[in-house]
């Protein structure tokens, strides 16, 4: 215990010791300062003396303690937290697996009576203290924002340090990972980067093509029920465009099942990054019971793909309720897989290697 | 002092024996070393680049995984976790973060050897101030010169009152006066008891302050013992005298080739030469005198010269059949 609580307080004093931490730290203040200097009223929006006229977001559509939470979801943890604050937390702490390892450094901590597989993922640890610490200041300011100016202290906003954590954790680990192999700060950020594109890429992919899977499979639907209908009287050339449409879309309903079935696949797979912060979105929609608007649950990818005789807003609560098919376990359970066999290699790396 | 609880049960605090490692297939950095230090003794081992030494003092201190070892550290065997609490180990080039105070570096090194946080924060103190850092203890690791970095180093291998000191360079790049003042920082770290295993190049160090020492050549030892026990061999009396030497000498320039008891002239030292006798004591001697005095030679000195560490060393890395010195390294 001594030792842990050594590194731990040896990794926050390198993190104190660096410039980003604090800007990052700084910056996410300044988020939240700018969350607490919007507001909402009867006509709309408000920031600080200006006022702007919003039909969607008003007192009468929309309570103030909703509308801080979508601030704080959608673009507090999406993009603050998911994108930009993720990257500063990166360059940061992509350099803790390579000072590890660096020659100096690695011998004064094997020496000492502490396993290396110990050593290793306490280390690897003390990489995630930097965005449990960001989401932390960030969570708590905005805990305090929407007491405040929302008038609701909303404990379930702290849910996102685990779960950010935890996406953090899934990217850190790919980074330890390279960190071992290479013993370069630079390559394991670049590196990290690029299998976060390719995370991104694939997640982009099985949506897009579940999207069109979907959409082909309700128009089918849609067209043999009219055709089947008896009801309903449907002249020859309507018949004939019905009948036409079936056949082409049944004809690419394989090549749509095919596509899903491949990226889905390799989905499974991979860490699931997007999905893991849209956990958040799910639970925060559940226990906060904010509005759903018909556009927060489908990408504009999946609304091009939408078919041509369902309502679009049947599309997309079927595409909703596809999304929520994905269980809690599958996204954490399959991402936990992966970040487990990933930081399994890292280590017998770290620890049968000669320093 | 060396806490009691720590005394030593064996009379050795390293006692290795076959000691294996090969990096990959090429490179056969040690093999089959046995080397012995006793409790209470400085042990310098020697070596040239490429010898072997780190890999050996690194397989001690669990760094390097070897491919065989037998034996014991601290009566323990090899990578005990109750063994390393009790090691200080100052590595040669060791890299303490630059925004840590000396203090910090030190008292980091105690927790991770398991040394609770008073008792820490106290042998920090006392420490640093005995390596003569006591006003730059608060001030960060990146304002100090090489050679603080090295009494910091120092410092940290002794925080957890360790049986056994193990020292790869301590004196690198530290200037003559704090040379001077790490010798006799080590030799009260001996006097208290202490164990001090030492790796160093510098020969004249190791002399003035070694009970024993080892050397290392292409990864086998050539030899371990005292100073004495290792140049005993090369004792021999030289006696200067004027003129050529006799024509009953033998004419070699190669001492070390001389047959004891037998006499060669070295060489010769203007109108004077030196003829020197391998292996002879003193009343041995004597006949060879009283015959260069019936010859009525004038003899101008007479002295028992014993080979030095630099040149029991050099003879060691030097392969006898080339006269060439070894190459760094071990050959497959």
């Amino acid at each position: 215990m001594m030792q842990t609580l050594a590194i731990f307080v040896g990794a926050y004093r390198e993190l104190s010791a660096r410039r980003l931490f604090w800007l990052a730290l700084v910056i996410s203040v300044l988020v939240v300062g700018l969350f607490a200097c919007l507001g909402i009223n009867e006509s709309g929006i408000t920031f600080i003396g200006w006022s702007f006229e919003s039909p969607l977001f008003n007192t009468t559509t929309t309570s103030p303690e909703t509308f801080y939470k979508l601030l704080f979801v959608n673009l507090g943890v999406d993009w603050w937290l998911g994108v930009f604050a993720t990257l500063l937390a990166l360059v940061t702490t992509c350099g803790i697996i390579p000072d590890l390892v660096a020659p100096g450094s690695v011998d004064l901590l094997l020496a000492k009576p502490i396993s290396r597989t110990r050593l290793f993922l306490t280390k690897y640890c003390t990489g995630l203290l930097f965005a449990a610490l960001q989401v932390m200041v960030f969570t708590g300011a905005t805990f305090f924002v929407i007491g405040i100016r929302g008038g609701a202290w909303e404990w379930s906003l702290f849910v996102a340090v685990p779960i950010v954590t935890f996406f953090y954790s899934l990217l850190f680990s790919i980074c330890a990972l390279v960190g071992i192999l290479t013993r370069s700060s630079v390559a394991s950020l670049i590196l990290t980067l690029l299998a976060w594109t390719v995370l991104f890429t694939v997640n982009v992919a099985e949506t897009i093509s579940n999207g069109g899977r979907l959409a082909i499979q309700m128009e089918i639907k849609e067209i043999e029920e009219r055709l089947a209908d008896t009801d309903t009287t449907i002249d020859e050339d309507e018949r004939e465009e019905l009948q036409s449409d079936l056949a082409s879309t049944i004809e690419n309903q394989p090549d749509w099942e095919r596509v899903h079935f491949w990226f889905y696949g390799i989905k499974t797979f991979l860490p699931k990054t997007t999905d893991t912060l849209g956990l958040l979105n799910r639970w925060m929609l559940d226990s906060a019971s904010m509005p759903v608007r018909d556009e927060d649950t489908a990408s504009e990818a999946q609304k091009a793909f939408a078919p041509k005789r369902v309502p679009r807003r049947e599309f997309l609560e079927v595409i909703r309720a596809a999304q929520r098919s994905h269980s809690i376990w599958w996204v954490l359970g399959t991402s936990i897989l992966f970040e487990g066999v990933v930081l399994s290699i890292a280590t017998a790396v770290f620890v049968r290697r000669d320093y | 002092m060396a806490n009691p609880s720590n005394m030593p049960s064996s009379e050795f605090a390293v006692d290795l024996h076959d000691v294996h490692k090969a990096y990959g297939k090429k490179i056969r950095a040690l093999q089959g070393v046995s080397l012995q230090v006793r409790n209470g003794e400085i042990f310098g081992l020697l070596g040239p680049n490429g010898a072997g030494k780190s890999t050996l003092v690194k397989i001690m201190m669990t760094i390097v995984r070897p491919d065989s070892v037998n034996g014991t550290v601290l009566d323990r065997t090899v990578g005990d976790y109750f063994a390393l609490e009790r090691i200080g180990y100052m590595p040669e080039h060791h890299r303490f973060p630059n925004y840590l105070t000396g203090r910090q570096v030190v008292e980091f090194s105690g927790a991770m050897s398991n040394v609770d946080r008073a008792t820490r924060r106290r042998r920090a103190t006392e420490l640093l101030d005995r390596v003569g850092l006591g006003a730059w203890k608060d001030r960060t690791v990146g304002s100090y010169s090489k050679g603080m970095r090295q009494r910091t180093a120092l410092a940290a291998a002794l925080v957890n009152d360790p049986r056994l000191v193990v020292l790869d360079e301590p004196t690198d790049g530290v200037d003559p006066v704090g040379r001077r003042e790490i010798r006799d920082l080590l030799l009260g770290i001996r006097d208290e008891g202490r164990t001090v295993l030492l790796n160093s190049h510098l020969l004249s160090e190791i002399e003035t302050i070694c009970t024993r020492v080892a050397i290392l050549v292409q990864g086998r030892l050539v030899a371990q013992g005292t100073i004495d026990e290792l140049t005993s061999s090369s004792r021999r009396y030289e006696i200067v005298i004027e003129g050529s030497p006799p024509p009953w000498c033998t004419d070699s320039v190669s001492v070390h080739s001389l047959p004891p008891g037998q006499m060669a002239a070295t060489g010769i030292l203007g109108e004077c030469c030196r003829l020197v006798f391998l292996g002879l004591d003193a009343p041995g001697a004597q006949p060879i005198l009283d015959r260069l005095r019936r010859e009525q030679r004038t003899v101008l000195a007479v002295q028992t010269v014993r080979e030095s560490l630099e040149d029991l060393f050099m003879r060691a890395v030097t392969d006898p059949t080339t006269g060439l010195i070894y190459r760094p390294g071990a050959p497959t």
